[in-house]
């Protein structure tokens, strides 16, 4: 199923996985979350897999976005998990915000 | 000056084709006695190759348009022949002085054949025509000898640089001992002080090793950590957070009581940071969550 900018995979009865392509256009924000929070409730997930394998560097926007829709998502309760973040993208954002995340993360879809 | 130096390019390979069995000879022998022998820094048959590669490239400097000038394909070739040989001597434990001592032997051996070839003449034609074009000779060499030790020093210091380069990386992977104790599970004793420079390091080879094992717990412990201040406590901090965005858990261990009280007026939040008092009781944390039983067999 895929829309401006991002892929969104159903895994089993109550997941998905959201794979951003590389025309995700963050500053649509909010038209972006309302599409990823209308699909979610449509296919009734309660938890969504945000890949972030092809990032190698996440930038105080794109942290902004993330935290937005996560946000977006716990007010729908979905719970909002971040996977496969490289190394260089964690090493940039640890240094730019001291705060927990919005969101979970995990090493992979396998946890 | 073209001309001149043309005239100098032939006399000079004139000398070197009457005496260049002689030559070869002495400088052979000295780079053995320097180079071979007990030193074991060079085989007989690797002097003997060197040799006749020097004088086949200082001939091809003397057959080209300029021989003085130093931004030839020849004059490189030469350069660059020192510089390849004074790093296979280098790193077989060669001293940089020997490099030189032979150079200048080199230099004082050519310097010889000339003055064997002026004996040779009338000394009256040997003093009036040829003043001029020995002082250039004599020059030439000099700057080229003078460009070849610098080609020597050169390979010194690229060597020392690596070596300086080598111990630096020994000295990071020393100090960032970052172990799989467990599949998943990697231990990270800090000792010494936490300062942003080393932090960074830290954090880049923990996070990759993260990735690459595919580590689902970090225990850190900070049993060697003696003092703590803001700056410290920030990268800290700022460790476990990239850690837990990575999707690893976190688990900091042997904090002192100093550096609790330390923690407390520097007011910094640990929440959501998993503590646990010692390195076993880490462990013990890591396994739990990963669902890992360890039990004695009794």
């Amino acid at each position: 199923m895929s829309a401006a900018g991002f892929h969104l995979t159903p895994l089993g009865q109550s997941s998905a996985l959201l794979e951003p392509s590389r025309s995700l256009d963050i500053s649509r924000v909010e038209e972006l979350i309302e599409e990823v929070v209308r699909r979610l409730q449509a296919r009734r997930a309660s938890l969504v897999y945000y890949d972030l394998s092809d990032l190698s560097l996440i930038d105080g926007v794109y942290y902004a976005w993330l935290n937005r829709l996560a946000v977006a998502c716990k007010a729908i309760n979905v719970r909002m998990v971040c996977i496969s973040m490289q190394p260089t993208a964690a090493f940039a954002l640890a240094g730019m915000t001291l705060l927990p995340p919005q969101f979970e993360t995990a090493l992979d879809l396998t946890g | 000056m073209a001309q001149k130096t043309t005239n100098l390019g032939t006399r000079l390979r004139d000398i070197l084709k009457l005496q260049i069995g002689s030559i070869s000879e002495t400088i052979e022998r000295e780079g053995r006695t320097i180079f071979g022998g007990s030193n074991n820094l060079l085989a007989n048959e690797e002097v003997t190759d060197f040799c006749l590669e020097f004088l086949q490239l200082l001939m091809a400097l003397l057959e080209s348009r300029d021989p003085t000038d130093d931004t030839t394909p020849q004059f490189h070739a030469l350069e660059m022949f020192f510089n390849n040989l004074s790093k296979q001597i280098l790193v077989r434990g060669g001293r940089v002085e020997d490099l030189v001592r032979f150079n200048q032997f080199m230099q004082r051996t050519l310097i010889d054949s000339l003055e064997k070839e002026e004996q040779a003449k009338p000394s009256k034609q040997a003093v009036q025509q040829d003043f001029q074009e020995l002082k250039e000779i004599l020059l030439f060499l000099s700057g080229t000898f003078n460009e070849l030790d610098l080609a020597v020093f050169q390979a010194y210091l690229e060597e020392k640089e690596k070596t300086i380069y080598a111990q630096e990386a020994e000295l990071r992977e020393t100090a960032t001992p970052i172990t799989q104790i467990w599949d998943g599970v990697l231990t990270l004793p800090i000792i010494g002080t936490l300062d942003s420079s080393r932090t960074m390091l830290v954090m880049e080879a923990l996070l990759n090793r993260i990735a690459q094992d595919r580590a689902q717990a970090v225990v850190m412990d900070l049993t060697g950590v003696k003092n703590i201040d803001s700056q410290v406590s920030h990268h800290l901090i700022q460790m476990v957070r990239a850690v837990q965005l990575m999707g690893s858990d976190a688990i900091l261990t042997g904090i002192r009581p100093e550096i609790a009280r330390a923690l407390t007026s520097l007011n910094i939040d640990l929440g959501g940071v998993t503590t646990r008092a010692s390195l076993s009781d880490g462990l013990k944390e890591a396994f739990r969550r990963m669902n890992i039983q360890v039990s004695s067999q009794n």
